[in-house]
């Protein structure tokens, strides 16, 4: 049987894919798998897209934990929106920004298979930005309390202290909103 | 703002062509058009495909707001596609301006928000609550960013992003997480896939994390020479480091098929020369035409336009023909439904009126 991608050498690795209980075959040769197969990379081919591609993997995960003798991950549940890990496994799609807080311990070794690093390093959304701009703000004026009481300068002190209320003061009135 | 006349802004959108169509762009001989999409979401709210109605709405109607009142959505159009027929959302998803998952979305408050040059595009409740688009013709991924950037900011300042600061962009299916950028270039290769170099090249490339794909982006298939290349990895690299790399890449990609078509003019000159005629002969005179063969020698056309063989043409012409004689939009230029063998013919004469205007 020739490659289903090239279609011109052997295909001599097989790949399964098990989604919603339909079982699908690729035959492909050795190169073709090595590059299509490994990195998620994608020609064009109706029948092998990212999504099944997806649950295939996140089943072999499973799978693996299970095999540890771990609890399997699918009974977890979003404390936000209700989505099960179980679900998904089966459609690729998580449920809302809180999924991934409350599946971050099976998310981060998919995250880093996906991307080859977990930490994003792009922009930052102004609003955030701000928010984050402020916390580290309280950590430095926090440190520089220490310092000073060491230095018994009580007078910084107290000025330090209303700075720190006042920031958050204002991070938790926005965070109420 | 949504018109209860669709038939008029329907009208409207079959006569108007997007910036890219004018082919005018840098490298414009090799690269047809460069795209980048954001993926965005509303924080704690449910991602479309797990959301209630009413969130769904409640974003719509946050988008329509937004685009009523800030001026930089001034000459913007917000269309509501829950009562769109399969045919207007097909014709939609072949100008560009909404993705094939848009299009068969099954929950309500789908929406597009798009400008008046047909540059920038807003999807509402696609896969993620906002997909943000820019194209423009040729090799332009930096100018792009600077625009997308921009219309990025003016939505943050009124919604709330969901966004970590590890995993960066919270995004409905985490293989956008991070950047939630996907920037891509469409590359017209008929030199490399005419000499048998370019699975080398794919190759390459897909070591890299980079992904080549069809005319309409993923799952779809290649026709007319037209390659898709796009990042894969989302997470991990600023979007500077995303643009300048697919740069990169393209430029590469450029470079093999400008010296493949020297080789071709070297060594095949009558041969490239009669291919490309022949092309031209029977685009101009068929009756009846397929889309697959339509693509397929109007790709030979444009290679004549690029190599300057071809002078009576142009590439917006052929940009122009390329996006109007597919299925739907056969249909919608016609105002009626037509099946596969009226299309065919159909498309012979669309094709034959803009290759040759005087005889016609």
């Amino acid at each position: 049987m020739l490659c289903q991608i090239c279609k011109k050498k052997e295909a001599t690795i097989m790949i399964t894919q098990v989604i919603g209980g339909e079982k699908t075959e690729l035959h492909l040769c050795k190169d073709c798998a090595t590059l299509f197969g490994d990195k998620f990379s994608i020609i064009s081919f109706p029948q092998f897209n990212l999504d099944d591609l997806l649950s295939g993997l996140l089943k072999a995960f499973d799978l693996y934990s299970q095999e540890e003798g771990r609890m399997t991950a699918g009974e977890i549940k979003c404390s936000n929106c209700g989505l099960t890990y179980q679900d998904f496994m089966q459609t690729g799609k998580l449920g809302c920004s809180i999924c991934y807080q409350d599946f971050r311990g099976q998310l981060l070794p998919l995250l880093r298979r996906l991307h080859g690093n977990s930490e994003h390093i792009g922009k930052v959304p102004l609003q955030a930005k701000n928010k984050l701009d402020k916390i580290n703000q309280i950590k430095r004026l926090r440190q520089e309390l220490q310092e000073v009481v060491i230095k018994e300068d009580y007078e910084r002190a107290a000025q330090i202290r209303d700075e720190i209320l006042k920031l958050e003061g204002v991070t938790k009135k926005k965070d109420a909103k | 703002m949504p018109s209860n006349n669709s038939k008029f802004w329907l009208k409207n959108l079959a006569r108007s062509s997007a910036e890219w169509i004018n082919g005018c762009g840098p490298l414009s001989e090799v690269v047809v058009s460069s795209r980048i999409r954001l993926a965005r979401n509303i924080e704690a709210i449910p991602f479309p495909h797990w959301a209630k109605e009413e969130d769904l709405k409640n974003i719509y109607e946050v988008m329509q707001q937004l685009a009523q009142e800030n001026i930089i959505f001034r000459k913007f159009k917000l269309l509501l596609l829950n009562n769109f027929t399969p045919l207007e959302l097909q014709f939609l998803v072949e100008k560009h301006l909404i993705s094939l998952y848009q299009a068969n979305g099954k929950h309500p408050y789908r929406g597009c928000l798009y400008n008046q040059e047909e540059t920038a595009c807003i999807m509402i409740n696609e896969e993620d609550h906002l997909r943000i688009q820019y194209i423009l013709s040729g090799l332009q991924l930096k100018k792009i960013w600077g625009s997308i950037n921009q219309i990025d900011n003016e939505i943050g300042k009124t919604v709330n992003y969901a966004f970590s600061e590890k995993e960066g962009y919270l995004t409905s299916c985490p293989t956008n997480v991070g950047t939630g950028m996907r920037a891509s270039v469409m590359l017209h290769l008929p030199a490399l896939v005419r000499l048998n170099r370019l699975n080398e090249i794919l190759k390459a490339i897909a070591k890299i994390g980079y992904v080549v794909r069809g005319f309409y982006g993923e799952g779809t298939e290649v026709m007319g020479n037209l390659f898709q290349i796009s990042n894969q990895i989302t997470l991990g690299l600023s979007e500077e480091e995303i643009i300048d790399n697919l740069e990169k890449v393209s430029r590469q990609i450029i470079e093999q098929e400008e010296k493949a078509r020297r080789d071709l003019l070297k060594d095949f000159k009558n041969y490239l020369e009669d291919q490309i005629w022949r092309a031209y002969g029977i685009l101009s005179q068929a009756r009846i035409i397929s889309s697959v063969e339509a693509m397929e020698l109007l790709s030979k056309l444009r290679l004549g336009v690029e190599l300057k063989i071809v002078s009576q043409i142009n590439l917006e012409l052929i940009n122009r023909i390329m996006l109007m004689l597919q299925p739907a939009y056969l249909q919608i230029l016609a105002q009626k439904n037509l099946n596969a063998s009226e299309r065919d013919i159909q498309r012979a004469k669309l094709i034959r009126e803009k290759i040759n205007p005087m005889n016609n």
